[in-house]
């Protein structure tokens, strides 16, 4: 075997990634029984259903797979600035790779025939934005597996092949995660969608979320992350600004909305800000995910814990504000008095996912941090120069950039 | 006094027909599904001679002519239509349960709900009924969002969906501006409910029914977990496998006060096309552009 794909040595496990492992090994048990369910029983025990048909899973599709373009877009935009962080970068690749998993999993999951999913690509209706996107994400996980197998064999070096995977990889990140606010803005039939700014709203969410998770995993995982300054240079101002415009656009949102009175887009609006779950927008997304993330990035010395926990509230914020689009534009009955007309399972306008939904949920998630930790000790090629396995600095503070 | 022979031979023949109903009775119903089931349709078909016009027939007989004239017609000729008179309309919800009946519709399955709607304050108050069925748009935005072409518009103007082909991604039931489209989860009224061993209590004597195929786009479709339509997009089809055997709709032929029409919009001497030409006529949410096909009198 040749040495260019001999394994490097892998340092030892530190305390922090074993309890890292720990929580996602408990993850995938526990949520082994939601997989079992929705296996043996279909969709049985899903809490979605005629009136309000998508849910926490397809909140998590489009969440993870917004993540995984908004990685892609800052790994190549790294890249193609010729800025030194190239462990950062191949970090980056693997993670974009997972997260794209973990969202094509969850919809694949909550189709309602999961053995017709070959109809997507041989039976395409191109006039469908969903026909459009299975084709885009196809193509965006062909390139993604590309890049990681030029750079595992690759070691250290830069493959030249790259340069072109990431000119495919920048408009196809950019296509997808646009076109998954047009997958909600082109129907007619839902007025808090059917506007030009989720669109563009989703765009900047997935690059916030991006550099959120690259945060975070720049900051658990010394290997990977060998040059803490360049980091901050980099992401903390991506974070602040990310943040700042979400921010400006989310009180476009919900300003233009409530003002115009429209009652179909008002209603669901309100829905969002007063209704029984007003706290995942104003405490989870907007304060935890937004305000707290900011408020700490702006006036706290950036050390590995303070970009690490921005990254965290970012992430997790972001997530509730995928389910504050997905649930409030369907839990708003388009005519009035149907909710009263007949009555039966999924003919509510209520909803909260059901234990097998948060089950398998929580499985797919364990699943792929699982996957991605593994891919960390099993592939350490990948990741660049193997480093010696230090203790994470979390209070070493980043010294201005140059 | 009777004679004792008689007696016997009259219980006998009593005994003979008595087993004769039994039998009859049992396999009545596998005949008659063999007769029914679409397998068996023709194109040509027999339809019953009806009886010429009279002044105060009934309106079905009316639309069972009309009907039967469309029927004469190519495909792409027709326009299937619904007129729904709300001044008639008793909010009996007949309709609803005779369509889940005909297209043995699952829990959590229903398309032709009726909406009741209180308008005004006592003593000015009135309450108003709208069935609500698949409008089969002329432009529907249900068929452009679906990724695997499993509905689309046929030329007589019905929107199907093939249950064959349909993925359940449900894209298609969050684009319908009428909340037409219903998702089939796989349950079922019986669903928790004892198992008796009686054949007169309990899930094993009620799954008769349940477990008996419905009729719906000329096939049989057996209720089987994980086999369509169990997660599939579902709606409202008015009843085209009836209107190929020349019977309306099964909410028409239902309502109690006549308020539902159904026909041929394209034939000037039909009884929806004199309804639509009304100056009270109007459709939900005509704004949007989709051109429903179900009219209403108000």
């Amino acid at each position: 075997m040749s040495k260019r794909f001999a394994l490097p040595t892998t340092p030892r496990a530190s305390r922090l990634e074993w309890v890292l492992w720990g929580l996602a090994g408990l993850g995938f048990l526990v949520g082994l029984y939601g997989m079992y369910d929705r296996f043996v029983f279909g969709h049985l025990n899903a809490n979605y259903g005629s009136y309000v048909p998508w849910g926490l899973w397809v909140a998590a599709y489009v969440y993870f797979v917004g993540m995984s373009a908004g990685v892609t877009l800052l790994v190549s935009a790294w890249y193609l600035m010729r800025r030194p962080l190239a462990s950062l970068g191949r970090l980056g690749v693997w993670l974009a790779l997972v997260t794209f998993t973990t969202g094509m999993f969850l919809i694949w999951l909550d189709l309602g025939q999961l053995g017709r999913v070959w109809r997507l690509y041989l039976r395409t209706n191109f006039m469908s934005m969903m026909g459009l996107m299975a084709w885009l994400y196809l193509v965006y996980g062909i390139g993604l597996a590309l890049a990681l197998w030029f750079l595992w064999r690759s070691r250290d070096g830069e493959p030249r092949v790259m340069r072109w995977l990431v000119y495919l990889a920048v408009p196809l990140a950019i296509a997808f995660a646009g076109g998954e606010g047009a997958l909600f803005g082109v129907v007619g039939a839902r007025p808090f969608w059917s506007e030009g700014l989720p669109q563009i709203l989703f765009l900047v969410t997935a690059i916030l979320s991006g550099g959120a998770v690259l945060s975070l995993a720049a900051a658990l995982f010394t290997i990977g992350a060998p040059n803490w300054d360049e980091v901050v240079a980099v992401l903390r101002p991506i974070l602040m600004i990310g943040i700042g415009v979400t921010l400006l656009m989310e009180w476009a949102q919900v300003s233009m909305g409530l003002y115009s009175a429209i009652p179909a887009r008002a209603a669901s609006l309100n829905l969002m800000l007063f209704g029984p779950y007003w706290w995942v927008f104003w405490i989870v997304f907007l304060g935890l995910g937004l305000v707290a993330p900011l408020l700490l990035l702006l006036f706290v010395r950036p050390t590995r814990l303070t970009m690490g926990l921005a990254g965290l509230l970012v992430a997790v914020g972001l997530f509730g504000s995928k389910l504050n689009i997905i649930i409030p534009g369907l839990a708003v009955s388009e005519l009035q008095g149907l909710e009263r007309a007949f009555t039966g399972p999924g003919l509510s306008f209520q909803y909260f996912p059901s234990v097998t939904e948060w089950l398998v949920f929580v499985w797919v998630i364990s699943f792929s941090a699982l996957l991605f930790l593994a891919g960390r000790r099993l592939l350490p090629s990948l990741l660049g120069r193997a480093e010696t396995q230090d203790k994470p600095e979390l209070s070493r503070v980043a010294t201005p950039a140059s | 006094m009777l004679d004792k022979t008689q007696t016997t031979v009259g219980r006998r023949e009593i005994l003979v027909k008595m087993a004769s109903a039994v039998f009859a009775g049992l396999v009545a119903p596998a005949v008659f599904d063999q007769l029914t089931s679409p397998s068996d349709a023709s194109p040509a078909l027999d339809l019953p001679k009806l009886p010429e016009p009279q002044p105060n027939e009934d309106v079905l007989v009316r639309m069972l002519r009309d009907l039967q004239r469309a029927l004469q017609k190519p495909l792409e000729q027709r326009r299937w239509v619904m007129v729904i008179d709300l001044r008639k309309c008793v909010g009996c919800h007949a309709c609803t349960i005779s369509c889940a009946v005909e297209n043995k519709l699952a829990a959590g399955v229903v398309y032709r709900p009726v909406l009741e709607e209180e308008i005004g304050t006592f003593p000015n108050v009135t309450r108003r009924f709208i069935p609500r069925p698949c409008m089969q748009c002329s432009n529907p935005p249900c068929v452009p969002v679906c990724p695997v072409n499993a509905t689309w518009k046929r030329k007589d103007g019905i929107v199907e969906i093939d249950y064959e082909a349909c993925i359940g991604c449900r894209y298609c039931v969050t684009a319908c501006p009428y909340q037409a489209r219903v998702f089939d989860s796989g349950r079922g009224y019986l669903d928790e409910t004892p198992v008796q061993a009686s054949r007169l209590l309990g899930q094993k004597a009620a799954n008769v029914y349940a477990e008996a195929p419905a009729y719906e786009y000329g096939k049989a479709w057996a209720r089987r977990e994980g086999q369509s339509p169990v997660g599939n997009a579902r709606k409202c089809h008015f009843c085209a496998h009836r209107l190929e055997r020349g019977l309306l709709p099964e909410c028409v032929a239902t309502c109690i006060g006549r308020a539902t029409y159904f026909g041929d919009a394209n034939d000037p001497d039909s009884a929806v096309a004199e309804l639509i030409g009304s100056p009270n006529v109007m459709r939900l949410k005509e704004e949007l552009g989709t051109e429903p096909n179900v009219y209403y009198l108000v």
